[in-house]
């Protein structure tokens, strides 16, 4: 694998990466990438994509309202920060 | 000479109850955070679940836009790092949307044209972040909220034809009844794609313009946008590609920071919902969600009821009031005068009242029989105008207002002949300046006559009986 490719990607994933790392991720990496150039050889022309191995179709919810067994406030007490009900992080603009 | 090139990708909050994926309410202005649950905050370990209403929706537009309607459609994760969604994906569609390669066809003054929509595609809606100073408050309540990406080609050419395009679609939309379209509200958000090149080379290097929160906005950046790409290419300035922001208080579009790659949003299959496939049963009620179009029943309108272009873009506008107009020629009414009243004594009344015609107690029905009652001679035109006052105060129909207020008009030229000899005897001196040939002294007369009637006697009874007794 290119290292530039892994650059990218841990960008993506924002991960920082020093260089020892980059060099025991990049080996990992080109050999996980080597076992799907193994899938790729082979013939799957015609065939539906699995991305799902048990129900395959129509999970549906009628447009009602739920009550939930977490409440909201219990959801908001996970947050490091409030300021009242906001949840408050650093500046990201 | 230059070419533009305008497509807009449009976003319309889906009018459902609850969420996209979860079962929390989808709801403006409550309280922050209050809408929330372990869905649509992303903790570890939850399901989202497909809402039935929101998907039948989409579908309802897509075919409404003349799409492909996708037999299988599936859902991607969009993946980002931005805490506007707390999971750090959204979840969108990408290999298969709801509907493709459709098209509407839109009115820009006087001619018809065809725009040809690319995708439409369902997803959810980020949550709404506020900045202030050196830190950031983050509401979720609008995190999942069913929103539908309607995507056009790049078929409109200036900032005008966008301004008639989102007109329409808003129309649209409310007709559907699918989205209150609302702009300001961002229940219908805009963004605008724009590219410049010289006549016959074809599409150039795209600019993206952000921040659109109303039609005009649309215009007048779009245009700003075309001029500045036209400035830039005089002087052989190369267009870059980069999203800019459209600054309503200095009518400019400005650049935005420049992000050093473009964005790769690695999407990839949800693993949590598995794909759509709509029942037949489905797209039976897909198809029953459909109804006349606007343009299309304006232009019946016009054919239907002998209507001009104007009057039938007014009635047009809201589905509401296209049917009340229909009613109301239903039962019997002259189509030009049902037009008159709803755009002139009618909407006076909505205005004053802050009342849409829905919510007011004129229906078709009174406003029929009102003018039934002037086409009978029984009220006059001006006695109308008051007893459609007490419709839209009292909640009453036209025969009892003008039972209970004696609001009959009075034709009976013996009855009016009484009135005329009050109003002679009164202004002896008026009437004689009239005998001796001053006419225009008559019309003081007839509105003396109609003011001691009370405004009941029929004008044109007067005007025979005062013309036989003044003039013999």
């Amino acid at each position: 694998m290119e290292k530039s490719d892994l650059t990218v990607t841990a960008t993506l994933a924002s991960l920082v990466l020093d260089e020892a790392e980059t060099q025991k991720l990049g080996d990992e990496v080109s050999r996980m990438l080597s076992y799907f150039e193994k899938m790729s050889e082979i013939d799957v022309d015609g065939l539906e994509p699995t991305t799902h191995a048990l129900q395959k179709e129509n999970r549906l919810r009628p447009d009602r309202g739920l009550s939930n067994e977490a409440q909201p406030d219990e959801l908001l007490e996970c947050a490091p920060d409030l300021e009242d009900r906001f949840i408050l992080i650093p500046n990201v603009l | 000479m230059y070419q533009s090139f305008i497509g807009l990708e449009i976003h319309i909050h889906l009018a459902a109850e609850t969420k996209a994926f979860c079962g929390c309410k989808a709801n403006f202005g409550d309280e922050e955070n209050t809408n929330v649950c372990p869905v649509c905050m992303g903790f570890p370990g939850v399901l989202p679940t497909l809402n039935e209403k929101a998907i039948q929706m989409s579908y309802v537009v897509a075919r409404a836009l003349n799409c492909k309607l996708s037999p299988n459609t599936k859902f991607e994760r969009k993946n980002y790092f931005y805490p506007d969604m707390p999971k750090n994906y959204q979840i969108s569609q990408f290999a298969e949307p709801v509907g493709r390669d459709g098209y509407i066809d839109i009115e820009i003054g006087d001619s018809i044209k065809r725009v040809r929509i690319h995708d439409v595609h369902f997803e959810e809606d980020a949550g709404k972040m506020i900045h202030a100073g050196d830190m950031s408050l983050l509401d979720y309540n609008r995190a999942g909220y069913p929103l539908l990406e309607i995507v056009t080609e790049p078929d409109l050419v200036i900032g005008e034809d966008a301004e008639a395009f989102l007109k329409s679609f808003q129309r649209l939309v409310r007709y559907l009844g699918v989205c209150d379209g609302n702009m300001e509200e961002g229940s219908m958000r805009c963004d605008a794609n724009v590219s410049i090149n010289p006549v016959g080379v074809g599409l150039g290097e795209k600019v993206e313009i952000k921040n659109l929160n109303s039609s005009r906005f649309v215009r007048k950046a779009l245009n700003y946008e075309i001029e500045r790409q036209s400035g830039l290419m005089d002087n052989g300035t190369k267009i870059i590609q980069e999203t800019r922001l459209w600054n309503e208080n200095r009518d400019q579009t400005e650049g935005m920071r420049k992000k050093e790659d473009a964005n790769d949003y690695r999407y990839f299959p949800e693993p949590d919902l598995p794909p759509f496939r709509p029942s037949d049963e489905f797209m039976k009620e897909v198809e029953e969600g459909i109804c006349e179009l606007p343009l299309v029943r304006k232009q019946r309108l016009m054919t239907s009821y002998g209507l001009g272009s104007d009057q039938a873009e007014y009635i047009h506008d809201e589905k509401f009031m296209a049917d009340f107009f229909e009613k109301a020629v239903f039962l019997g009414a002259d189509a030009v005068q049902v037009y008159s009243w709803l755009s002139s004594d009618v909407k006076k009344l909505l205005n004053r009242n802050s009342q849409s015609l829905e919510d007011s107690n004129l229906s078709a029905e009174r406003l029929a029989r009102l003018i039934s009652m002037i086409e009978d001679g029984q009220i006059s035109g001006k006695i109308a105008k008051r007893v459609l006052d007490h419709i839209f105060d009292e909640d009453k129909d036209p025969d009892v207002i003008c039972d209970e207020q004696g609001l009959v008009q009075i034709s009976d030229p013996a009855a009016i002949a009484k009135f005329v000899d009050e109003v002679m005897a009164a202004n002896e001196a008026v009437v004689e300046a009239v005998r001796g040939g001053d006419q225009r002294q008559m019309g003081f007369l007839v509105g003396q006559i109609m003011k001691v009637s009370g405004g009941k006697a029929a004008p044109a009874v007067v005007q025979s009986v005062l013309k036989e007794k003044v003039l013999g």
